[in-house]
């Protein structure tokens, strides 16, 4: 037994470092990039149907609809392995970067709309009378209300996007739980090492959690009422 | 300079206003009262683009409104007060003259100092208006339409939300206003306000004018039944 044991902590021991360091180089960085740029992409989103600009409305409510209506490892599969039929070749990490972009951009642009219109309809009234433009209530008005709404479920969509990231691994990106597979196929002990991944996975979000809160009370010191 | 003529709007199948003609002199202070759901904050809701016009004409100096533009010579208090929450007092009052009537920084705030002294809010510059109480912060939201410089000032029930003891300094400052000129329509259920200071009061009921003309002719004579059932109940 305590042959078996020392070996199992030495597997720990030794997988660690590799384990962090694919979370480090792949999890981390994934997650942040995707999150932005998909951010990015919600906020137009969410701009346009807030606002409702007829030509662009139906497309990215007809985009919304897709992503949301099928699942993510689906739409991976179809990015990665499924594109390269009608020519289009993207090598793995552009391809999960790409699916966990248009994730967010659909999920979160649900957020930041949802946020948008829970500020009062008489900030707008307001805003009207004064003889400001849509534009400038949005921008100057609106939107620095809604982010301070729309904090608490975005961090919770980036944290997810952290763990959503070990999906990357089925599309071939060495990222921290394709990074326990391997070393589990090496070594058979699968509970120990996918439960240190499940470890490594638990740190950084909570460290994300606390920064999250840290965040939250910074924005909502000066909130109505 | 306001000459709203024959209007009707109607939500739908629910007709609010009927009819509603009136005309408000420059300098004029007119206070529209009547019960809840008589149409008197959509009538004036009307006349700055918050909502459009199902038929009839609003003119402003003569010229026709465009019903969806917003008119910065028209200024509007709401009962709810509706200050920007992001922003501090001083910034609440400072930022539309910038924005719209391209003043500069400079200019903006050294108009919105002037203006906070007269509501005299002038220590609550830097304050948020989640720290301010109601009176206070319908002050500010005066301020704040008077920095736009408008020709006319719309208040829908100023007074309506607020503690008792709030509502007399917020009257004092609109006093002060019509003392100074400025034409005033304002929806209220002040009767005293309306009797001191206003030079008009129109009485509705069921989206139409009823009866309209000096304090003391609608409180002491009022002419028809429905004016006389109203001040009973509400004079009482």
């Amino acid at each position: 037994m305590t042959d078996r044991m020392a070996r199992i902590v030495e597997i720990l021991i030794d997988s660690f470092v590799p384990m962090l360091k694919a979370g480090l180089t792949f999890t981390v960085p994934l997650a942040i990039i995707s999150f932005l740029l998909g951010l990015v992409l919600a906020f137009i989103v969410a701009t346009i149907r807030v606002l409702n600009i007829k030509c662009l409305n139906p497309i990215v409510r007809f985009y919304v609809w897709i992503i949301r209506g099928t699942p993510l490892l689906v739409q991976l599969f179809i990015i990665f392995y499924g594109l390269p039929s009608i020519g289009i070749t993207l090598d793995a990490l552009t391809a999960a970067m790409i699916g966990f972009t248009l994730n967010v951009g659909a999920y979160s642009s649900e957020t930041i709309r949802a946020a948008m219109m829970s500020v009062s309809k008489g900030q707008w009234e307001a805003a009207h009378a004064l003889g400001l433009t849509k534009n400038q209530t949005l921008i100057y008005i609106i939107i620095p209300q809604a982010v301070k709404v729309a904090i608490p479920p975005l961090a919770n969509s980036f944290i997810s996007l952290v763990k959503d990231t070990s999906l990357a691994a089925v599309v071939t990106v060495r990222e921290l739980f394709q990074t326990a597979q391997i070393i589990t196929a090496r070594t058979y002990e699968p509970l120990w090492l996918y439960m240190e991944a499940a470890l490594i996975y638990l740190m950084f979000c909570t460290i994300l959690t606390l920064v999250q809160s840290k965040m939250e009370m910074k924005f909502t010191k000066n909130l109505a009422h | 300079m306001i000459k709203i003529e024959n209007l009707y709007k109607s939500f739908g199948s629910l007709e609010v206003l009927k009819n509603i003609s009136l005309t408000v002199r420059q300098g004029e202070v007119v206070c529209i009262i009547g019960p809840s759901g008589s149409g008197k904050s959509t009538l004036l809701r009307c006349l700055n683009g918050l909502e459009d016009i199902t038929r009839g004409r609003i003119f402003i100096d003569g010229k026709p409104i465009d019903v969806r533009k917003n008119n910065p010579d028209v200024g509007m208090v709401f009962q709810r007060f509706n200050l920007f929450p992001h922003m501090t007092v001083l910034e609440n009052v400072a930022f539309a003259p910038v924005k719209v009537r391209k003043l500069s920084n400079k200019e903006a705030v050294e108009q919105a100092l002037a203006l906070l002294e007269k509501v005299g809010l002038l220590d609550k510059k830097d304050e948020y208006p989640s720290n301010l109480s109601g009176g206070q912060q319908q002050r500010v939201a005066i301020a704040r339409a008077l920095a736009m410089k408008p020709r006319i000032i719309l208040f829908d029930e100023p007074t309506s939300a607020l503690d008792p003891e709030l509502v007399s300094e917020v009257l004092e400052v609109m006093k002060t206003l019509a003392a100074e000129g400025m034409t005033m329509l304002v929806v209220t259920h002040e009767m005293g306000f309306a009797r001191e200071v206003a030079n008009r009061v129109v009485f509705m009921d069921k989206g139409e004018i009823i009866e309209e003309g000096t304090p003391h002719n609608i409180f002491e004579k009022p002419v028809q039944e429905r004016t006389k059932a109203f001040l009973e109940k509400i004079l009482k």
